[in-house]
């Protein structure tokens, strides 16, 4: 019976970080994101002991 | 290697305790945000809930981020930068790249599993991320409840799957589908 070669899998290329820390900083900027949404209760809630 | 606050808990003894984890978790932020280091000024340090809490002043009402950052401005002279509505891969990126964050999330996507702090509390909640790890894209999470204060409670930060931490964050109601609301720390890596 023939075996089926697999191939090794690729790795998912992934972003350097000085790839996120320019997303980071381009969406820190971006006054839209600073702004509380209406709807929005952020108020925490009493938990249990 | 990324700084590792210390774990802080909120269930201190202190007024509105259980109420104290928007406090506690900006408490481990500020930590964060100085690498641990004393500003020397006229408040306390290391930072506790209860001087974010008398700080913040009122009854014992929960806190949101905005309260809490100002409060830890004027304090420790941290700034967070309060965010609403924070795309998931955004969120990732920000922490990725070397920023701690106070996550909003609802208790009750968390209560079902064993990182559950608090049985039988649902509501909304606040937790300190610290990083991610890159080999299974789970992130270091600070709850403030997680004191073993019962052998069944856990203890201290613990990875947490980044799907349940995704779900706990987008559940918060009235948020953006999709998204997430967070205060961040400088970056300090």
């Amino acid at each position: 019976m023939a075996v089926k070669h697999q191939l090794p899998k690729t790795p998912k290329p992934k972003a350097p970080i000085e790839e996120h820390k320019k997303h980071a900083e381009e969406f820190l900027k971006d006054p839209m994101y600073a702004t509380k949404p209406e709807t929005l209760n952020d108020t925490s809630d009493e938990a249990k002991p | 290697m990324t700084y590792r606050p210390p774990f802080i808990k909120q269930g201190d003894g202190s007024r509105c305790q259980w109420q104290n984890c928007g406090c506690a978790a900006h408490a481990m932020a500020a930590m964060r945000s100085r690498l641990g280091r004393n500003p020397n000024n006229e408040h306390g340090w290391p930072p506790t809930p209860s001087e974010i809490r008398n700080r913040i002043g009122g009854g014992c009402d929960g806190t949101n981020l905005q309260e809490n950052a100002a409060a830890v401005a004027h304090l420790y002279g941290v700034i967070m930068l309060v965010r609403y509505g924070v795309p998931w891969n955004t969120f990732r990126s920000l922490i990725i790249s070397g920023r701690g964050a106070v996550v909003q999330i609802r208790y009750s996507v968390i209560a079902p599993t064993r990182f559950d702090a608090s049985p039988g509390f649902t509501g909304n909640h606040a937790v300190y991320v610290n990083e991610r790890r890159s080999s299974d894209g789970a992130y270091y999470v600070y709850d403030p409840l997680a004191d073993h204060r019962r052998s069944s409670i856990p203890q201290g930060p613990q990875w947490w799957p980044a799907t349940l931490l995704q779900r706990a964050a987008y559940a918060m109601p009235g948020t953006s589908t999709g998204c997430v609301n967070a205060s961040f720390t400088r970056d300090t890596e």
